[in-house]
């Protein structure tokens, strides 16, 4: 009896940091394929900086999926955030902040009516946000009109894209920071705790008093705001917004956070599995480039990481 | 104790259905050809108009088959204007396929039932639509093509269209002469199967062979959009190492390969092909004064509405109406750069009124 | 069946059961209501709406997304999902129009093995949640990645074409008739026959209500998951066939979005994402609102940009109008997975 709970305590971590374990095992076969790209600092900065915006999506994302709900809406607010914020730059390096705030405050939100919606119809957060994310991509196309519209201010990209010690560049290290603050959060704070509780077993969370309700809300709102981050994030990369920008980023996020072993029912996750799952899909995107294979198999193999890393928690998880 | 299945054989085999899938059906589409000759000689056939005649007042239906690129909202709001100058047209209706062709198909269908005098567009894919185009045809509404390229089949009445091949073959003279002769370049290309991506690899292809120094690495196609292009510009810098130029005669496409090759420290010595009048890129060629541009007009929009009052006035119109491309040096690119509108937009006589919002 | 039930508890079941199925018909009665009620409306308020030409138009434009509406119908009920269908369906596009190129005499082998195709991929699906356990969400999501890789490294353009007549059947009226219209009726009856009159589908809505129950019934529960999914599969293949039919020719990117729009209408149509609850009648007159919406807007000349947002706010508004009473949900119900919608 002792050794089978040893024997389930040790899968139970096992399969908490196997993902960390994947990357470091990805790096290490990238490394041996392809040592000019992967051994050189600069070249795993830029990966670092090509993940960014999709793993600060992600990482508000995982709160929501802690808690046992989804964000299918992230792509679209990602989207309307690019857009505005770029317009109320106008390109006057002036008008940053106050851009950044007002852009926050949008997606922020955005984020609020997911969570009213959430609130009103619990239990359906895979439809409800498909169709907020409709709703949205709706108003982002209305507001740009079909163009891209909006100039960012001089000097933004070129901040956010130059690097630190000639390695890493801005952006990446604003990830990092961000993800580290997060998951101190979820770690240290009650509000973590809570998201834990009500993820497990939200009935008895309810029972014994906890706020579900505000909790939920609080998450849908987080994020939206990350979500927002990201399209800053976007705009930082490219300098310029897209009426495509954001498209496809939900998935790309779920598969990250699914990687990172967050699981749909509830109650697990972490946010560095979240960025560990990040690096891993980008890390094999950039690997399918190096070796010179078609563009396209990209997407076969981020499926076939998906599946994979699926099987593997599951059998992970599995009692016998 | 549960058997469990070997993860080798689901690995090989989803990966051999991929691979094995893909091989084993090699495409049966022979890649177009551009016979110059033949199509100079269909474009300058005249149309049968006299089934299309009646009288007013119109209604100008438009079936885009995408609205989120600067390029077509500017060549609707030529249309828009154009159509507000003739006191005979009542309306314009416009639907948007967002890159759907099932719904272009469906967009048709609902113009026809709206009773259009005459559908201009531009095709998500062109031979999807053509059953629709015909059926429009059928019931007497003129069909024209507008933008990109010139489409000869019996669903489309009539072209105002951008000659590809001539645009590619400026861009690719111009782009040669940079080059000095010779290096190693690639092609950033717009939606793979369109006349303007297939006439401009023709042209480029065509230019290379007088010039055995240049050596063509890939031809990408970055579909008109800045940030894909971006990306592929990315996953070539790192699979070539050498890369002295690149072909880009879509300037939305060249913002997107030049930032690529700016974030990876290798623009200095890069050698732009011209692009066109994109905004964005025209701010570009002033600031580091090379590059250039071969013009794409957005009032292909202008000219496809009146070529379609003209066909419903009878009057005689040719298969295709080219709208000429001209080029611009780098010198001379301030004149048209617009510093203080974003990057999405075009220089155009549009007047205030019809100007999309910046 | 079950004889460990007890008599008060399989008397309060009965009883549960005969309320959902009010519940349901109410349901279904009220997407219904909704399009006919729509309908008619538009058909005062809209010209050119309630032509034969135009209502034709919306039927033969909606059968397609109703053929994958069905198999995914099936696939919820079964308490699974299935994202895989959009890729699948642009994948029978592109092989039916590339491999028959046309020639009538290959429709027909064709037809039957892009079916069998299909039939592979569901299977395949359904052994991997039997046998590892996974998510059927990320699953198909994964398999819908490799799909679209899959379709794009083979082609980035369009090819082939379809036959006459597969054209025919996507396009044309018999009698004044959508042909393909009536394609999905007779699927329809079909599929409602199959989920209501049959061994396989009491036992299929008896999987997804609640997996580890039915497998202690003695329900065959992989083996039902393997039905849906082929069910699913086979919806999208048939769907892709209309496709190829109305496109005429074989574009990869054909497949785009039907996986969600097929969601939405189940869902909408009464189909319940936690499973076990599902209506056919209610998911083809779904598919008829979306289309009868979608048509009413370009009628109207409301720009497409609207409409992506009045479709997304319907979506909206319906799940909070039809919110299902609070249905238990078992934590660590690993084998009946997708437990929160």
């Amino acid at each position: 009896m002792a050794s089978r709970l040893a024997t389930q305590a040790l899968r139970e971590l096992v399969s908490r940091w196997a993902i960390l374990g994947a990357l470091a095992l990805l790096y290490l076969a990238a490394a041996i394929l392809s040592p000019d790209a992967f051994l050189e600092p600069a070249y795993v900065g830029n990966v670092l900086r090509q993940a960014a915006p999709v793993a600060i999506a992600a990482i508000g994302t995982t709160l929501v999926m802690i808690l046992g709900g989804v964000d299918l809406s992230i792509g679209a607010i990602i989207s309307l955030s690019a857009v505005f914020c770029a317009v109320q730059m106008g390109g006057d390096a002036a008008n940053v902040g106050p851009a950044l705030a007002a852009t926050l405050l949008l997606a922020a939100g955005l984020g609020a009516v997911n969570g009213m919606l959430n609130i009103a119809s619990p239990g359906s957060s895979f439809i409800l946000t498909l169709g907020s994310a409709l709703a949205f991509y709706g108003l982002t196309q209305l507001y740009s009109g079909g163009t891209a519209r909006g100039i960012v201010a001089p000097g933004f990209r070129e901040f956010f894209n130059q690097r630190l010690g000639d390695v890493l560049p801005v952006l990446a290290l604003a990830m990092l920071l961000i993800a580290a603050a997060m998951e101190l959060v979820l770690r240290t704070t009650r509000f973590g705790r809570q998201i834990y509780l009500i993820g497990s077993n939200r009935e008895a969370a309810r029972l014994a008093g906890l706020p579900v309700g505000g909790v939920t809300f609080a998450c849908y709102v987080i994020s939206g705001l990350f979500a927002g981050l990201g399209g800053i994030a976007v705009l930082a990369r490219s300098g310029v917004s897209s009426t495509f920008t954001g498209r496809g980023f939900e998935f790309d996020a779920l598969a990250a956070i699914v990687l990172g072993g967050t699981v749909f029912s509830g109650g697990r996750g972490t946010i560095v599995g979240t960025v560990a799952g990040t690096l891993v899909l980008f890390i094999a995107f950039n690997l399918v480039n190096i070796l010179g294979f078609n563009y396209n198999l990209q997407l076969v193999l981020k499926g076939a990481i998906i599946i994979l890393a699926s099987a593997a928690y599951a059998w992970l998880g599995r009692e016998r | 104790m549960r058997n469990h299945p070997s993860r080798r054989t689901f690995v090989g085999g989803s990966l051999a259905f991929a691979f094995g899938g893909s091989s084993l059906l090699a495409p049966l589409a022979a890649h177009a050809q551009v016979d110059r000759a033949a199509q100079k000689k269909q474009m300058a056939e005249p149309v049968d108009t006299a089934k299309f005649k009646k009288a007013g007042p119109y209604t100008i239906g438009v079936a885009a088959g995408y609205m989120s690129n600067s390029w077509v909202v500017f060549c609707l709001q030529h249309v828009r204007w154009e159509a507000s100058l003739h006191k005979d047209v009542k309306d314009v209706i416009v639907t948007d396929a967002a890159f759907n062709p099932g719904k272009q198909v469906a967009d048709i269908e609902d113009l026809i039932a709206k009773n259009v005098s005459m559908i201009i567009y531009w095709p998500v894919d062109e031979k999807a639509i053509q059953p629709a185009l015909e059926k429009a045809i059928a019931k007497g509404i003129p069909t024209i093509n507008a933008g990109g390229g010139f489409t000869y089949s019996p669903g489309t009445t009539s072209n105002a269209f951008i000659d590809q091949y001539v645009l590619g073959e400026m861009v690719a003279q111009h782009f040669m002469t940079d080059l000095g002769g010779k290096g190693k370049v690639f092609a950033m290309l717009p939606i793979a199967g369109t006349t303007a991506a297939v006439d401009q690899l023709a042209a480029l292809n065509d230019v290379l062979k007088k010039h055995p120094g240049v050596e063509l690495l890939s031809a990408e196609h970055g579909d008109w959009n800045r940030a894909k292009a971006k990306q592929i510009s990315e996953n070539l810098l790192q699979r070539y190492p050498k890369i002295d130029g690149v072909y880009s005669p879509a300037g939305q496409m060249s913002m997107g390969v030049v930032e690529a090759f700016e974030e990876a420290g290798r623009a200095k010595s890069l050698v732009m092909s011209p692009g066109d009048e994109y905004n964005g890129w025209m701010k570009w060629v002033v600031k580091n004064k090379k590059g250039g541009a071969v013009t794409f007009p957005t009032r292909a929009g202008q000219e496809a509405t009146k070529l379609g009052l003209k066909i419903l006035a009878g009057q005689p119109v040719p298969r295709g109406l080219v709208i000429p491309s001209q080029y611009i040096a780098p010198a001379e690119a301030a004149k048209y750069a617009e510093m203080d509108k974003p990057d999405d937009w075009w220089a155009s006589n549009l007047p205030a009124g019809f100007k999309p919002k910046a | 069946m079950a004889a460990a039930a007890a008599p008060g508890r399989h008397g309060a079941a009965l009883a549960a059961h005969r309320r959902h199925a009010a519940l349901r018909a109410a349901r279904s009665a009220g997407i219904w209501g909704l399009l006919v009620l729509g309908t008619m409306l538009a058909a005062v308020l809209v010209p050119g709406f309630a032509t034969a030409t135009n209502l034709g138009n919306v039927v033969t434009q909606s059968a397609a997304l109703g053929l994958v509406a069905l198999g995914q119908t099936f696939v919820i009920a079964a308490g699974l999902i299935d994202l895989s269908v959009g890729q699948l369906l642009g994948l029978t596009v592109v092989l039916t129009c590339a491999l028959s190129d046309g020639r009538g005499e290959l429709l027909l082998p064709v037809a039957l093995g892009v079916l069998a195709l299909g039939a592979v991929v569901g299977s395949l699906h359904a052994w991997l949640v039997n046998k590892l356990a996974i998510e059927p969400l990320i699953l198909t999501f994964g398999s819908l990645s490799i799909l679209q890789g899959a379709i794009f490294s083979y082609t980035d353009r369009s090819v082939g074409r379809a036959p006459e007549a597969l054209r025919w059947i996507a396009n044309e009226r018999l009698l004044g008739w959508p042909v393909a219209g009536a394609l999905l009726v007779l699927t329809a009856l079909g599929a409602h026959l199959l989920l209501r009159r049959t061994r396989f589908g009491l036992r299929l809505l008896a999987t997804g209500d609640d997996g580890e129950s039915a497998r202690r019934a003695g329900v065959p529960v992989a083996r039902i998951r393997w039905g849906a999914f082929v069910l699913s599969a086979l919806g999208a293949v048939a769907g892709g066939l209309l496709v190829a039919g109305r496109l005429g020719t074989g574009y990869p990117n054909a497949g785009q979005g039907f996986e969600l729009d097929a969601i939405v209408a189940a869902v909408l149509g009464g189909t319940s994402l936690a499973g076990g609850r599902a209506s056919i009648v209610g998911t083809i007159g779904a598919v008829l609102l979306l289309g009868v919406i979608a048509n009413v807007l370009n009628l109207l000349e409301v720009s497409a940009f609207v409409q992506t947002l009045a479709k997304g706010a319907i979506v909206v508004a319906a799940i909070i109008a039809t919110r299902a009473p609070r249905s238990q949900v078992r934590p660590g119900a690993a084998h009946a997975p997708v437990a929160d919608a």
